[in-house]
């Protein structure tokens, strides 16, 4: 079947004159028709398509440089925005550093002044303390010297009443301490 | 094989694998004196230019700044001849530039719509790439001529080869200015030509080989069609590129 296609096909081409593009019978109005359609077209591209696509090719152009024009001038300004700020932020922070500072310098002194009035304060609670310290001393020395004499006036006064043997003393020099003891308030 | 032969011969002719490049007149027309007939060729002509048409009718019917798909498709075929007119002819190549817009999307579209099963490749007719062929060369010696007058001439000989060889390089040079019109439109035709040959042979293996074998042909063809494409469009190519190749060397010399 194949080879009846292919002798088949072979008779026809012996038949014909070869290649159907050889045949001049065809060629004069392809001829004409290929310029006539070339320049056809070439009006009507040239009239409707080429316009548009270079008006928006143009347009594209003219945005993208006007995009990048804006963009610059928005760095610019961006930049000179960035500077301002930063000069602020200098300025500020000096301000801050200055006033703490003088806080520091401030707090210095108050604190040179605190320590000198309190050591100053303290230094006369000192001497009052010493001196109530001094009087209470005092105060105990005459105590302690009535006490005594009381007790020596008491005893005394049990020995003259009556003859004392040691053991007699000793009682009533207890005696007297216990009443004493018992009563304090008789010293005063 | 006795049995299916008078059935394979009765269609013969629409196995022919040459078929496809028969040019059928379908009015005849004559304007005086001239053959100006309406045949497959001058229709596929007229389509191929119907689809440039519409292809940018579509890609710029609303254009926008930030382009779509098919306005980017548009954009991008418009750049690419800039580019191609720019880089090899510069400046002055400006003038043509709508020219040879107009002759790679032409032969483009006609690479591409021979494609189309039942069409008719418009390329593959070597009186119709000749025909281009020829003026533009011919479009090319005369601009050349009236830019530089008989100075034009000068473009035959070669500089630095001793004067010695000249009685050589000048006849080489003016063969090889001849010979660029057939190259040029023998390498379009051929290219599309042979394609489409190959894929009608392939598409008739499909049909006269039974079930199990029909379909290595036919991936062949599936495979082929994609190369064909890129076919088309490289030789679209070649010829706007060597077209601006002949324009710059008429303009600038060598």
């Amino acid at each position: 079947m194949i080879a009846s296609a292919y002798a088949a096909t072979a008779e026809h081409a012996a038949a014909g004159s070869g290649m159907p593009q050889f045949e001049p019978s065809v060629f004069q109005h392809q001829i004409v028709w290929s310029i006539a359609s070339f320049f056809v077209l070439l009006y009507l591209l040239k009239k409707y398509v080429l316009p548009p696509i270079e008006k928006i090719l143009d347009e594209r152009g003219g945005k993208i440089r006007s995009d990048l024009e804006a963009a610059e001038k928005s760095r610019l300004e961006a930049d000179k925005i960035r500077q301002d700020v930063q000069r602020q932020l200098a300025a500020a922070r000096r301000l801050a550093e200055q006033t703490v500072e003088e806080a520091r310098l401030e707090a210095a002194k108050y604190r040179d002044l605190a320590r000198e009035s309190l050591t100053q304060e303290l230094a006369k609670k000192k001497s009052v303390a010493l001196a109530e310290i001094d009087a209470a001393k005092r105060a105990a020395v005459a105590e302690l010297h009535d006490a005594v004499v009381d007790i020596a006036m008491l005893a005394t006064e049990k020995l003259i009443a009556k003859s004392m043997n040691k053991n007699d003393v000793s009682k009533v020099v207890q005696e007297a301490v216990t009443a004493i003891q018992a009563n304090p308030g008789k010293l005063q | 094989m006795t049995a299916t032969a008078p059935v394979v011969a009765a269609a013969a002719p629409k196995m022919d694998p040459l078929h496809h490049f028969h040019v059928t007149k379908y009015l005849d027309f004559d304007y005086l004196g001239i053959d100006v007939a309406i045949s497959n060729s001058v229709l596929w002509m007229w389509i191929a230019a119907g689809l440039v048409l519409l292809f940018f009718h579509l890609a710029f019917k609303n254009p926008r700044i930030v382009p779509g798909r098919l306005q980017s498709l548009g954009e991008a075929g418009y750049l690419f001849i800039r580019g191609i007119v720019d880089d090899i002819v510069g400046e002055k190549g400006r003038p043509f530039f709508p020219y040879i817009f107009t002759l790679f999307f032409f032969i483009l579209f006609c690479n591409l719509a021979g494609l189309i099963p039942g069409s008719f490749t418009v390329t593959s007719q070597l009186i119709v790439t000749a025909t281009f062929s020829l003026t533009i060369v011919g479009f090319s010696f005369a601009y050349g001529f009236y830019l530089h007058g008989t100075h034009y001439f000068k473009f035959f000989v070669p500089t630095g080869v001793p004067v010695l060889l000249m009685p050589l390089m000048i006849p080489i040079e003016i063969i090889s200015f001849l010979a660029r019109p057939v190259s040029l439109a023998v390498r379009l035709f051929a290219n599309m030509t042979a394609g489409h040959t190959m894929l009608a042979v392939m598409f008739l293996y499909v049909v006269t080989l039974p079930w199990w074998g029909a379909w290595v042909p036919f991936g062949f063809t599936v495979i082929f069609t994609g190369v064909e494409i890129f076919i088309g469009f490289i030789q679209a190519y070649i010829f706007t590129i060597l077209t601006c190749v002949y324009i710059n060397d008429s303009i600038h010399m060598h």
